[in-house]
């Protein structure tokens, strides 16, 4: 049995690891809520956003934070111009799985081909800084990226609940046809909403560059997890989707710290198998 | 199972023997190993197939079972030191059973469709390998099977498994062949159209979804087996890869998922795009292209490649095969049922349904007697709909009794419902998309309360299509055919089945005059015949024109009962439908 | 101001509606009867800019709706009240109010909107922050049309507003229905609750079928025998 601190210090990590998959899986959640389109590409493009991090914090030194003024309005129109191909392809909620898991593929390919697959690793002065609560170590990449989840999750749950935009959202995603009875324009809401998902999910990407080594092959490393998350917490539910992902995280950390590291995804996946059998509705 | 095509079984051996053979032509040695690979996906395609293309439950699991069956080779062959050949039937039993547990309890939740059986299987993926992982079974480093033994063909082990291979890719189509053919096929296919449908129709949709699950794991492990043998080393990583289950799918879908040799022809064809593109080596761009294939085929190819070959014959033959269309005629040759007329065919008594709140139906109470058109009638939101729904088991009953020839019905699943001889129709028509009109009608007949096999049902069906006017569209897809003919296809379908006692839920609504009085006149002799029927209804005149008696149901309760023209003129019918200034 | 001619509309190819004409003028109460299967919840979704119409023009105030997209045709000032309530039902009764507001120019008045509608109904006021699912029918229906008034539209559709109602919040409804007429909306009222609606209708059309077969005050309606022929298959005398 591992000691209190070694506890505590797996409890955190685990917290601060679910603010991650809450912020990698809140595009995914918002456009299958709102939308009923399943998008998977969110992962790949968090990832294409961490090499792209990497890239100009590495090669042209800028700070990479700084590097999230380029990612986030380049992402949202990344976004906006995924959902405008889908509808003209006439991409129905099935189907976006599989076409989603194509274009996941071929992004994650690309990737592999620009950057090899030779790990990456950011080293920037982030990294380096950590403070300590008592016996406890809280470095700041992963105390950044969680607070910056949380506060995307809240925002976003705010926009949702108390602007106009927001309800229409709400509205449309529940039926469509009578909130367009008044007034409301669901294409553009749904261009809204992907763009949106595509932001969050290069945030996370510059975030995921920050705290951990880069390689192509961990963009299906993520799907299971934050799927699950995104499933447990409720579509388009976005502190559901914190609340899952932390834990999940957590629940992850303990195991790890408790018994031995594999076990660590079986946690997040009988949790979800537990879900779609006792609470299929939640889809 | 029957087939039918007398020299399909020859067929079979001719390939498997020219394959067989191929090995002692002294080609290169790429040569066998690109065959086994064609083996190995063709293999798993149809595997999958066999539940995902026929039922249309998308399982994204099929890499659980394969990696299963690679471990229980390894296991068995490296750690327990089995014969490598006993291991094989061993890794494909163990894949069914895992398939066969999930199924069971999967596949009786009631809204596990589509997107959530996908992600169910995918979750159970990932456990699997997580506990094959981290427990001895791998524990990490993987297993080596170099050390295993092999007996040995053409001089080699690589020809026994090469020979093994295509065995077992021979043993899968075939039987994806034989389904396909059977009345277990049809009845996954109906599935895949529409389960509730299929359901009430006496298909028994549960124990039929859950063996072919089990078939399809059981060749994906023994395929798993003989693959361990193959790479000599296996890891968990690769063996549970979640692209095993996307390729299958995607070979599945290029060929076409819905044919018994759809995924053949598309994990021979991606088997050979990939390496003559890539020479196996190049992973990046082994992704990029399946990623941008898949893509391409399920947008703008979706029946795929020999799908889209094998419709476009189909659809020629139905087209050739329209004769002069042929006004409803009856066909004396099936005999006409000895009804005992006045007897109490269906009784309800006391039935009560709610939904979230509403009460639906409120201590309805009334009689069906044998040889009699009953009207059934009331105002929007009366509960019509809803007891045809009990009756014919779609919804269960909260409270009373039902009770059909003797029989209690409460406690009887559809599909038992549907065998005692209960079928109706439905107010939209709801045929099976994917199979002609006349597999579509010769259902009902297969799976109604006669249960005959496929070419028997299909005799059948000819005529009741023959007896509809339908007979010049028995080869057409539903979709083809307008809002009439569909209405007559649902009636044809739940004719069928011969039943004692047919449910016919405004099957007016949205016909012309002219059409509405040939629709009359078929349910007269249908009645004739000895069926009793129940009709539902708005048109009023139909009502009064065509019914022996009328039941008038308001806020889910029995307000009246007797003849027509009585019923109508009855103030509180009167109110019930134009408000109390009439009555 | 509301000007409906020849229409045709159909489900695939099921057609639902021939060659329907008829008008709303400002400040009217027209009700739409027939039985069921008549097409009336068609004729009012064809108008609400929810269904395409194969043939025939739809005008409002002089502008053509036929060739406004769905969330366009709010603008102009007509609300629905559709069948079967479809409210949202995860959203409060106030977001779902507000939802009726959503259009620029009804939000500037979203709270004199507010407060006229709940005192239409002040138990929406008590519910305002309950989830809509959890409204008992007759409450659904009210907020229902509080959510259409929000849209402060000039025409006002009511699509069978009496389904599944108890009789006695039947009476209310509809003395709710008539409050609302006075106050200067023009009302298109579609029921199966014949004798209700002709009570308070200025004016009525008879649809059967699909098809317009009668139409006139509602003195002349209820002297001829269409309406007793259409619903009861009989014209004659009530046992």
């Amino acid at each position: 049995m591992p000691s209190l601190t070694l506890l505590l210090q797996s409890v955190l990590s685990g917290l601060f690891l679910g603010g991650l998959y809450g912020l990698l899986g809140l595009g995914l959640s918002l456009t299958w809520g709102m939308l009923r389109l399943i998008n998977l590409t969110y992962f790949a493009l968090a990832f294409l956003g961490a090499y792209l991090t990497y890239q100009l914090a590495t090669v042209f030194r800028v700070d990479p934070l700084l590097t999230l003024l380029l990612i986030i309005p380049g992402f949202f129109l990344l976004g906006v111009l995924l959902q405008e191909a889908f509808v003209r392809a006439g991409v129905n909620e099935f189907i976006s799985l599989i076409v989603t898991f194509g274009l996941t593929l071929i992004i994650e390919a690309v990737i592999q081909w620009i950057w090899t697959a030779d790990f990456r690793r950011l080293e920037s002065g982030y990294g380096a800084i950590s403070f300590r609560i008592g016996k406890l170590f809280v470095p700041l990449p992963e105390l950044l990226a969680f607070l910056i989840a949380a506060a995307v999750s809240f925002l976003t749950w705010a926009w949702l609940k108390w602007t106009y935009v927001g309800k229409a959202m709400r509205a449309t995603a529940e039926d469509p046809q009578i909130a367009a009875a008044f007034g409301v324009n669901h294409r553009r809401l749904a261009l809204l909403i992907s763009g949106l998902g595509a932001a969050y999910a290069g945030i996370a990407g510059a975030f995921i560059a920050l705290i951990y080594t880069l390689a192509p092959s961990q963009v299906y490393a993520w799907i299971g997890v934050v799927f699950a998350a995104v499933i447990i917490g409720g579509l388009g539910n976005p502190l559901g989707l914190l609340a899952a992902g932390i834990l999940i995280g957590v629940s992850e950390a303990v195991t790890m710290a408790v018994t031995a590291p594999g076990w660590a995804p079986l946690v997040s996946f009988t949790l979800l198998i537990l879900v779609l059998l006792l609470r299929p509705e939640r889809i | 199972m029957t087939m039918r095509r007398v020299p399909a079984p020859v067929l079979f051996l001719l390939v498997g023997a020219g394959l067989a053979v191929v090995p002692s032509f002294g080609l290169p040695a790429f040569f066998e190993s690109f065959l086994y690979i064609c083996f190995l996906w063709a293999a798993l395609a149809t595997s999958w197939t066999i539940l995902s293309g026929y039922t249309g439950y998308f399982s994204f699991g099929h890499g659980a079972f394969f990696g299963a069956g690679i471990y229980t080779t390894a296991t068995l062959a490296v750690s327990f030191g089995w014969p490598f050949l006993w291991t094989l039937p061993v890794a494909g039993l163990l894949a069914a059973l895992f398939g066969v547990g999930i199924g069971a309890v999967a596949f009786r939740v009631r809204r596990l469709r589509g997107e959530l059986f996908a992600l169910l299987t995918l979750a159970v993926t990932f456990v699997l390998s997580t506990i094959v992982l981290n427990t001895k079974i791998d524990g990490g480093p993987g297993v080596f099977l170099s050390a295993v033994p092999l007996p040995k063909t053409f001089g080699s082990p690589v020809g026994t498994i090469y020979l093994l291979g295509l065995a077992i890719a021979l043993v899968t189509v075939w039987s994806a062949y034989a389904i396909y053919h059977s009345r277990w096929g049809m009845g996954l296919f109906a599935i895949r159209g529409d389960e509730d449908v299929a359901e009430v129709l006496g298909v028994p949709t549960y124990r039929y979804k859950l063996v072919a699950f089990g078939l399809s794991c059981f060749f994906a492990g023994l395929a798993g087996g003989l693959h361990a043998s193959f790479l000599t080393y296996v890891t968990v990583a690769e063996s549970f890869s979640l692209l095993v289950a996307m390729d299958a799918i995607l070979m599945s879908m290029f060929g076409g998922m819905t044919h018994w040799f759809g995924p053949s022809v598309g994990a021979g064809l991606m088997t050979t795009i990939l390496y003559s593109l890539t020479g196996g080596g190049s992973a990046i761009l082994n992704r990029i292209l399946i990623g941008a294939i898949l893509i391409v085929v399920i947008i703008f190819l979706p029946e795929g490649v020999f799908g889209r070959f094998v419709h476009r014959l189909a659809r020629r033959r139905a087209r050739r095969a329209s004769a002069q269309p042929s006004p409803p005629v009856l066909t004396q040759d099936a005999p006409a049922r000895p009804a005992n007329p006045g007897t109490s065919l269906l009784v309800c008594a006391d039935v009560r349904k709610a939904f979230r709140g509403l009460q639906a139906l409120a201590r309805v109470s009334l009689e069906v007697h044998e040889g009699e058109i009953l009207g059934l009638v009331g105002p929007n939101g009366s509960g019509k709909s809803t007891l045809i729904n009990v009756v014919s088991g779609y919804y269960r009953l909260d409270g009373g009794r039902l009770s059909f020839a003797g029989q209690n019905l409460a406690a009887l699943e559809a599909h038992r419902i549907a065998r005692l001889g209960v079928s109706r129709t439905y107010q939209i028509p709801r045929p099976v998309k994917w199979l002609s009109v006349l597999d579509n009608v010769a259902l009902a007949a297969m799976f109604g309360p006669h249960t005959y096999d496929r070419p028997t049902a299909r005799a059948h069906a000819w005529r009741w299509l023959v007896f509809t006017g339908l007979a010049d569209k028995a080869l057409a897809l539903p979709g083809s055919l307008n809002l009439h003919q569909r209405k007559l296809l649902e009636l044809a379908r739940a004719l069928a089945s011969e039943p004692r006692l047919l449910l016919l839920d405004e099957v007016l609504s949205g016909l012309t005059p002219t059409e509405m009085a040939g629709a009359l006149q078929l349910i007269r002799q249908i009645r004739d015949r000895g069926t009793t029927v129940v009709f539902v209804e708005h048109v009023m005149r139909a009502i009064l024109d065509l019914t022996d008696r009328v039941v008038v149901l308001n806020y889910g309760h029995v307000i009246a009962d007797g003849a027509p023209r009585d019923v109508m003129r009855q103030p509180d019918v009167v109110k019930a439908y134009l408000g109390k200034a009439y009555a | 101001m509301l000007e409906v001619a020849d229409l045709d509309v159909a489900y695939g190819d099921a057609p639902a509606l021939w060659n329907v004409s008829l008008t709303v003028r400002d400040r009217e109460l027209v009700a739409i009867v027939g039985p069921n299967g008549a097409g009336k919840t068609t004729l009012i979704n064809a108008i609400a800019g929810l269904l395409p119409a194969r043939r025939g023009d739809i005008r409002f105030g002089g502008h053509d709706l036929s060739r406004c997209a769905a969330h366009q045709v709010c603008g102009h000032g007509i609300a629905i009240v559709p069948e079967g309530r479809r409210l949202f039902i995860a959203m409060t009764v106030e977001e779902n109010l507000e939802i009726g507001c959503y259009i620029p120019t009804a939000r500037t008045a979203r709270q004199k909107s507010l407060d006229r509608v709940y005192s239409i109904f002040p138990i929406l006021r008590e519910r305002r922050r309950q989830a809509a699912g959890a409204l008992s029918g007759g409450m659904q229906q009210m907020l229902a049309i509080g959510r259409a008034l929000m849209a402060c539209p000039r025409l006002l559709l009511l699509d069978e507003p009496s389904l599944g109602l108890a009789p006695a919040l039947v009476d209310h409804l509809f003395e709710v229905v008539t409050e609302i007429h006075r106050d200067g909306v023009a009302v298109l009222l579609v029921e199966q609750n014949v004798a209700k609606a002709l009570e308070i209708a200025g004016r009525a059309y008879v649809l059967e079928q699909g098809r317009i077969v009668s139409e006139g005050p509602p003195a002349d309606l209820l002297r001829q025998p269409h309406i007793q022929e259409a619903y009861l298959g009989h014209g004659g005398q009530v046992a």
